[in-house]
């Protein structure tokens, strides 16, 4: 009996130490940057975006991304107000979201400072819309931190995003996204 | 014949007059918000907690519009800009998050943890968490700190 207790007693203590080394498997920021660019014929659309909340899940590689869409910031007022309320909807389609994953993720030395190539395959939704996207990225792992980039490209016309046919001629339907992330381990 | 002038004259200024409103809207930066009377003053937590209790309405109140929201400095977080100060309480995850206006920035280097400070901004949604790692945060940019 007294046996069986210890036993207990050291599978249980063997869990939890094993259960604290796991701990530092997830990563996150709440800063992350997105900024997109659209070059059309005469009109060049940017924005800027510096919350974005993503998380890493280094054991199984699943990635997430959120964002508000009314937290992109124009330098021009004008272009600020056409996106939210013409464009994307911002009212009715507040979030932008990508749930995906890393598909070489036993590639990535989560523990090993380096620079690693990230293939990232999943969904984004925006405007009501999901769509299948795809991309290689790059994480670099640097003092316990993950600095990830990636780069990728959408058409508008896929999220059901129309351009008046006024501002067709001007405007671009390819939309350049950039996403530029540093990556906190998570404390739990 | 001075008729038919002045309607020239009359439709020349109607089309400059036009295109010079046009040429201001298109240039018109986004607005500091230094100048702007906040549409609501809140608290950090109740305004978190109208959020976290109700969404939709909270949305509907809320986006779109200036509001003033006192709180404590949980963090500061420099980056990209003028950084984020988060408002809130600290034994709680969730937080206000606010985006400073690069006209902020002088302000922050004097700012500590723990102060109690009012922050002006555009409230741009609730990012709820359904990882229940991260906690929930109402988000603003276009800070500027006003006391």
């Amino acid at each position: 009996m007294n046996h069986r207790i210890r036993k207990g007693i050291i599978s249980l203590s063997f869990f939890l130490i094993t259960a604290s080394l796991s701990a530092q498997e997830k990563y996150f920021t709440k800063s992350g940057s997105i900024s997109f660019v659209s070059k059309g014929n005469i009109e060049t659309i940017q924005a800027s975006h510096r919350s974005v909340t993503c998380v890493l899940d280094s054991k199984t590689g699943a990635v997430q991304f959120a964002v508000l869409m009314k937290g992109f910031e124009f330098k021009k007022a004008l272009m600020q107000e056409h996106f939210n309320e013409n464009y994307v909807e911002s009212d009715k389609y507040p979030k932008a979201e990508f749930r995906g994953q890393i598909v070489n993720n036993n590639d990535i030395a989560y523990a090993k400072d380096g620079e690693y190539k990230a293939h990232v395959k999943g969904k984004l939704t925006m405007h009501g819309q999901t769509r299948d996207v795809e991309t290689d990225g790059k994480i670099n792992v640097k003092n316990g931190k993950l600095l990830t980039n990636a780069v990728f490209t959408i058409l508008m016309s896929d999220y059901n995003i129309s351009i008046p046919n006024l501002v067709k001629e001007n405007m671009s339907n390819t939309v350049t996204i950039t996403v530029n992330c540093t990556l906190d381990p998570l404390k739990s | 014949m001075s008729i038919k002038r002045m309607i020239i004259g009359g439709i020349v200024v109607v089309i400059l007059a036009v295109a010079a409103y046009a040429w201001y809207q298109y240039n018109r930066t986004v607005q500091g918000l230094q100048d702007v009377r906040a549409d609501y003053s809140v608290n950090a937590t109740a305004l978190i907690n109208e959020f976290v209790s109700n969404e939709d309405s909270a949305n509907k109140k809320y986006l779109n519009r200036i509001v003033a929201v006192k709180g404590m400095v949980k963090d500061i977080e420099s980056g990209e800009g003028a950084g984020t100060i988060v408002l809130g309480d600290t034994t709680n995850m969730s937080g206000v998050r606010c985006v400073l206006d690069s006209s902020a920035h002088a302000k922050t280097a004097s700012l500590q943890r723990g102060a109690l400070i009012t922050v002006k901004g555009a409230i741009t949604g609730f990012s709820k968490d359904e990882t229940g790692l991260l906690g929930s945060d109402v988000q603003l940019n276009r800070c500027v700190i006003t006391d």
